[in-house]
């Protein structure tokens, strides 16, 4: 039993499947309700976001995997033909590998966005919630979420935006602080205009304000984010109210001018104020750059942060690589000993089944003993099988060649019948509770 | 022993440095753990020399920078702690040293002159020394206030731009420790003045000369000026970020020139 993961990404499939096979936009609580029903395997979780849908599972290899696909294209009703074209399947450290990759970003389309993290994160909740996740698929991903932590701490791959929306929120922070506190006017009400307000409200900033040439379109622009229009000719009041002005109108010319904001600046007493000119051409004079306390970034200045940080990032990616090959590799050493677990528990049964058949063997000779006597032979027997089990268990889980393991394990289920001894107790090999 | 601090002091401002650079958070529990160490080792020399002499070591310039490391220290890690900051570390920690070298070279205790058994001189003392490690903390806030303003008009965004907390927040603090600083200032002349007035019958020639014309009371008192006009240019003119923090930058070079040359060579008053 290993962990396996199939699936397709951006890095395998196009856009247009990606869409047909997104678990996300059906119902995800029915996709795994269905998988569930199929009893393909006992251990999975189903991450699906706009660039990836994946299954990790836990399942003897290829056979598995190969229904697992056949799930995801059944599912969303894609031939199968059509998707398997595109899918990957990993087995084992390289499905650890893999998963360790995508909760770290490293896997994402832009490598290091924070998105991904909280949706594995998302992804396995739902199916932890309902129960069909177990030891391995559990472990996984927690060490998956630590290795995304430790790339995120002890790297720079998350830092920077890489999208111009990002940026200027970011710049606005280190400028300004807490944006919750902050009030922010919006000049025009253009597509640019709402989608940076939008951003900003998901902030939960303190004010929203519109100013647009007609006052019609300021007004629904801002019944959509929540906040108020102002009418044109209130700009200047506006504009020394604002913490943040995000200037997105289609105007040929500049419309905040060098010495109108330097007025707007008089009256706030050194508040600093930060203008976000997103149009092109440009609103803001260039020139009112230099006045104390505004600082002014235009759309180029912004895309030019995203750019390094991008490079940036791309130094980044080796050293974040390493941690995932560490932390790859400390998991494989636990599964590894994990597979020791059903010899060694069907070892002790079989020991403990011996010492009982013993002490009732025993029992008519040893009835006129006194109950102490009893429980003093039963602890002692204990304690010699105890004993004589210590140093194989502690070998067997020392060993770290997979193909010696499998020989011991061979070894000991030969010499000591522990197979006949698995099925006469009727106990399910293929689950065993984990010593983690 | 007398050295110990000054060890932990310069481990701790290379592994602040090393944390500035890397931002690797167990280097940064480092730093910190290794400055609270010497801010430790210096309290246990301080309570050592207060028992040796019997009173505390706070005569003459030396035991008096020695005493402002120690509350520098102390003040830099409370910061520390409530904000959960490190990225002004490296700038406090290299004081720490350059300053901490002064009492190591000289670890010699002076004996009390009668003049000075006053718990007014006591309290003058301590309330000067807290003023100046609060300015020495609104220097560095101010600086790293101006480096990282710098960083953000160029559009360069850099080394400071990924380390240091926003500029509003730098401008807050700066304000909140100029404040506390002004406070102990005022006082500190305050108790002084009156404890001058004291001892004017002395015959100590020091005591004769506490006076305005006195180097090291006319620059302090010139500091107080220069603080009483950052904060009162904050609150009606609207100088605050940039220009508080150059203001912050340039007083605390005042303090200090005052603190060690002027302490040292050109006071007539204050050289116990």
């Amino acid at each position: 039993m290993r962990l396996l993961t199939v699936g397709l990404s951006h890095r395998t499939a196009p856009v247009d499947l990606r869409e047909r096979v997104d678990f996300a936009r059906k119902d995800l609580d029915a996709a795994l309700r269905l998988l569930a029903e199929r009893n393909v395997v006992r251990e999975f979780v189903i991450l699906s976001t706009c660039n990836r849908a994946e299954i990790y599972a836990v399942g003897d290899g290829r056979p598995t995997a190969d229904l697992l696909g056949r799930f995801l294209s059944e599912y969303h009703g894609v031939t199968h033909a059509d998707v398997a074209a595109h899918l990957y399947v990993y087995e084992g450290d390289a499905a650890a590998r893999h998963l360790f990759r995508v909760a770290s970003g490293l896997d994402s389309l832009v490598v290091g966005e924070p998105q991904i993290s909280g949706q594995v994160k998302t992804a396995y909740a739902a199916a932890a919630d309902r129960g069909y996740t177990g030891a391995l698929i559990n472990r996984a991903f927690h060490c998956a979420f630590a290795t995304a932590k430790r790339v995120r701490t002890e790297t720079g791959l998350a830092e920077g935006a890489v999208s111009v929306s990002y940026a200027a929120i970011a710049l606005a922070r280190k400028i300004l602080g807490d944006l919750q506190a902050l009030d922010v006017l919006i000049l025009g009400a253009g597509e640019m205009a709402k989608l940076t307000g939008v951003h900003l409200q998901a902030r939960q900033v303190r004010q929203i304000t519109v100013v647009s040439r007609t006052f019609d379109a300021a007004d629904s622009l801002a019944q959509t984010l929540g906040g108020r229009a102002v009418a044109w000719s209130d700009l200047g009041r506006a504009l020394t109210a604002a913490d943040i002005v995000v200037s997105s109108t289609g105007a040929a010319e500049p419309i905040l001018t060098r010495a109108q904001l330097k007025e707007a600046m008089r009256p706030r007493r050194g508040r600093p104020l930060f203008i976000m000119d997103i149009a092109v051409p440009r609103d803001v004079e260039p020139d009112a750059a230099d006045i104390d306390q505004l600082f002014l970034y235009n759309i180029d200045d912004l895309q030019a942060i995203v750019q390094e940080n991008m490079a940036r990032r791309g130094d980044q990616v080796e050293s974040s690589e390493r941690i995932v090959s560490e932390e790859v590799a400390r998991f494989a050493e636990w599964a590894q000993s994990r597979e020791v677990v059903p010899t060694v528990v069907a070892l002790r049964r079989r020991f403990e089944s011996i010492r009982q058949a013993e002490i009732t063997r025993l029992g008519p000779r040893l009835a006129g003993l006194p109950p102490e006597a009893h429980a003093r032979l039963d602890e002692v027997t204990r304690l010699i099988v105890e004993k004589l089990l210590l140093t194989p268990t502690e070998q067997l889980k020392s060993v770290n060649d997979e193909a010696l393991l499998a020989a011991y394990a061979d070894a000991l289920n030969a010499l000591f019948r522990l197979a006949a001894e698995e099925s006469d107790a009727q106990t399910p090999p293929s689950r065993p509770q984990a010593a983690s | 022993m007398h050295l110990m601090p000054l060890v932990l002091y310069t481990a701790a401002a290379a592994a602040y440095t090393m944390h500035f650079a890397w931002r690797d958070p167990r280097t940064g529990r480092l730093a910190t753990a290794l400055l609270a160490s010497g801010a430790l080792a210096h309290t246990f020399l301080i309570g050592m020399q207060t028992v040796q002499v019997g009173h505390a070591p706070l005569v003459g310039t030396t035991a008096a920078v020695s005493a402002f490391v120690w509350l520098l220290g102390l003040s830099y890690l409370y910061l520390e702690l409530r904000t959960d900051e490190r990225a002004m570390g490296p700038f406090v920690a290299v004081m720490l040293v350059a300053l901490g070298i002064i009492p190591a070279l000289d670890p010699t205790v002076s004996p009390r002159p009668p003049v000075l058994r006053s718990p007014l001189f006591t309290a003058h003392v301590v309330t000067m020394l807290f003023a100046y490690a609060s300015f020495a903390l609104a220097f560095v806030l101010g600086l790293t206030y101006v480096l990282l303003f710098k960083e953000i008009r160029a559009k360069q965004l850099g080394v400071f731009y990924a380390r240091l907390p926003s500029l509003q927040m730098l401008d807050v603090m700066n304000a909140r420790v100029v404040t506390i600083g002004w406070i102990c200032l005022t006082l500190g002349i305050g108790i002084g003045a009156v404890w001058a007035t004291q001892v004017q019958s002395s015959p100590d020639p020091r005591a004769q000369a506490m006076s305005i014309a006195d180097p090291k009371i006319l620059v302090a008192l010139v500091c107080w000026v220069v603080y009483t006009f950052s904060l009162l240019a904050r609150q009606a003119i609207g100088w605050s970020g940039r220009r508080a923090a150059w203001l912050s930058a340039i007083a605390f070079v005042i303090v200090l020139l005052n603190f060690v040359p002027v302490g040292y060579f050109l006071t007539k008053s204050h050289n116990f």
